[in-house]
């Protein structure tokens, strides 16, 4: 069901990954995806493999986690290999049928892509599995602040998207409970071609529309019952703080990617 | 006569096969026979919204049976799709559903699922409307207009029109005030007499119970914990407290009274009549 969803959420714990400051989490998780593409052959992506391994361990996030994050990528994970294999001409051929050749290159190149996603989602996904969303969008929000000079209202984009991440669970829960009374109803929601399906999801979204409307307006008026008035003035509870498990994540990652380049320069590029 | 719900052993877990599987029912034999006004109450959690789920298939029982007038509901969609039209499930705050751009529209949803002619329809929709007390020009408005009790009632209105074998309701009377509250619930004990129809009422007041139910299902902690007549059930009045539930506060008293010496009946359930009988006494006394 939909409640199966686990890309983007959060895994409660405390460790050193946890801990990190979410800035920092934020910048060095975008680093470190650039990195994934810096890659040119196996070594270094051996490298990026290795770090990723060894961020996971000192997570603690448990490996059928990580696995869980991979899995609704998995079609295109199959996909981009398959195009690879068969699109990606070079080299010894080592396999051929009618106008099907596989060759040395295809194979590779398979590979490799293959292995930058699922390294892609896993670094992608334990950001989110250590930081709450509040805490990460807290960060974006800082990280965003010097865009202020543009009159762009950083905080306010914040807090929506806080709001969003918030309500994502409470509204699953609503659409479950809607579509269960309708069915009781004997809507039928699972038979019948797309105009018939989409049609049948009417007596679901409209209820739904209703309720969020009605949700957005009380939430409105509690907060500004507690004094809300947006952004400016407005001061935290939790300061965020840089500290030595900070920097010594950054001085990892900045390890990792002089890493990468030197092995890029010693050995033949595979992509 | 076949049983119109029968349940055999059913469990349900959710989360089954993670470490934290939650028994949400278990073990439940239940069967509500044709004609009856049952009641089930429970505390907070104890599985009554997730066992009355399995009553039309919505949810799957993870072990057991359920069976409909005989028939496995599971068997084949087709037999699930027909015991939704037997048992009309009105869930906790029903208002929720209403979607129509009319009233009328929208209580003809279910009939109209069912496959009735436009006749028939309408027929219904006027009967379930009267059923539930709406008045005819509050049909052509749409169900965003009305008040919140009228808009439960539409709701209400909406399960009836399918005119099921079984009508189960939810908490019919949650987040209502006082007189809504026994307008619905005078409402519903009005159908039953008129369609014969069988009732199963969930709540968690033992008053609302009391006043409507003939028999009791007690849940607790997703088991059946007690089970009869509302004087059986009722006169475990240390047990149902354990389970954080309570004997109506009229049936208290009149324990309490007893406990005094005085001789007063223990199975007053209904605050009228409470007093019906106080007033007696009084007169009694003074004669």
């Amino acid at each position: 069901m939909v409640r199966d969803i686990t890309f983007g959420q959060y895994y409660p714990g405390s460790s050193a990954v946890h801990k990190m400051d979410a800035r920092m989490k934020f910048v060095l998780t975008f680093g470190m995806i650039v990195c994934i593409f810096v890659c040119r052959n196996f070594f270094s992506l051996g490298l990026m493999v290795l770090f990723t391994s060894a961020a996971v361990a000192v997570s603690r996030i448990p490996l059928k986690m990580i696995l869980k994050s991979i899995k609704p990528v998995a079609v295109i994970l199959i996909f981009t290999g398959i195009l690879n294999i068969f699109y990606t001409k070079g080299g010894e051929t080592w396999f051929s049928f009618w106008k099907i050749s596989v060759t040395e290159k295809g194979v590779y190149t398979a590979v490799f892509t293959m292995i930058r996603i699922i390294v892609l989602v896993i670094i992608s996904s334990l950001l989110t599995y250590t930081t709450t969303p509040t805490m990460l969008t807290d960060a974006l929000e800082r990280l965003l602040s010097p865009l202020k000079v543009f009159h762009i209202k950083v905080h306010t984009l914040a807090m929506m998207m806080t709001l969003a991440l918030r309500f994502i669970p409470t509204l699953i829960e609503e659409i479950e409970r809607i579509m269960n009374a309708q069915k009781a109803r004997g809507a039928d929601l699972e038979s019948g071609g797309l105009i018939r399906r989409a049609k049948a999801l009417i007596p679901v979204f409209v209820p739904l529309m209703v309720s969020s409307f009605r949700r957005a307006y009380e939430l409105a008026f509690a907060m500004t019952c507690r004094c809300y008035t947006g952004g400016d003035g407005r001061t935290r509870m939790k300061q965020m703080k840089l500290g030595l498990r900070d920097f010594i994540a950054l001085t990892v990652c900045l390890a990792v990617l002089a890493g990468i380049i030197t092995l890029n320069h010693f050995f033949p590029k595979v992509i | 006569m076949t049983d119109p719900i029968k349940l055999i052993n059913v469990s349900h877990y959710y989360s089954q096969g993670l470490p934290v599987q939650v028994a949400a029912v278990k073990n439940i034999n239940l069967t509500i026979k044709a004609g009856e006004a049952v009641g089930i109450i429970g505390h907070t959690g104890s599985g009554k919204s997730t066992l009355i789920s399995h009553f039309n298939g919505l949810l799957k029982p993870s072990e057991g049976t359920v069976l409909v007038d005989g028939e496995d509901i599971h068997k084949d969609k087709e037999t699930l799709r027909r015991s939704r039209f037997k048992i009309g499930l009105c869930f906790q705050y029903p208002e929720s559903q209403l979607f129509e751009e009319t009233v009328a529209k929208d209580i003809a949803f279910g009939p109209g699922n069912m496959g009735l002619s436009d006749s028939e329809i309408a027929l219904r929709v006027e009967r379930a409307a009267e059923f539930v007390g709406l008045k005819r020009e509050l049909l052509s408005k749409s169900p965003f207009d009305l008040s919140g009790g009228e808009k439960r009632r539409a709701a209400i209105a909406g399960v009836m029109a399918m005119e099921p074998e079984v009508l189960v309701l939810d908490e019919p009377a949650a987040g209502l005030d006082p007189r809504g509250k026994n307008e619905i619930l005078r409402m519903i004990m009005n159908y039953r007499e008129q369609t014969g129809s069988t009732i199963v009422f969930v709540s968690h007041s033992m008053e609302d119970i009391a006043a409507t139910a003939e028999r009791i299902i007690v849940m607790n902690h997703g088991e059946i914990a007690l089970e009869g007549t509302v004087d059986e059930v009722f006169s475990h009045g240390e047990s149902l407290r354990t389970m954080g539930l309570n004997v109506p506060e009229i049936t208290r008293i009149f324990m309490m009274l007893r406990q005094r010496g005085i001789d007063v009946p223990s199975n007053i359930y209904s605050v009228e009549e409470g007093a019906r009988i106080l007033r007696g006494l009084a007169e009694g006394r003074r004669g």
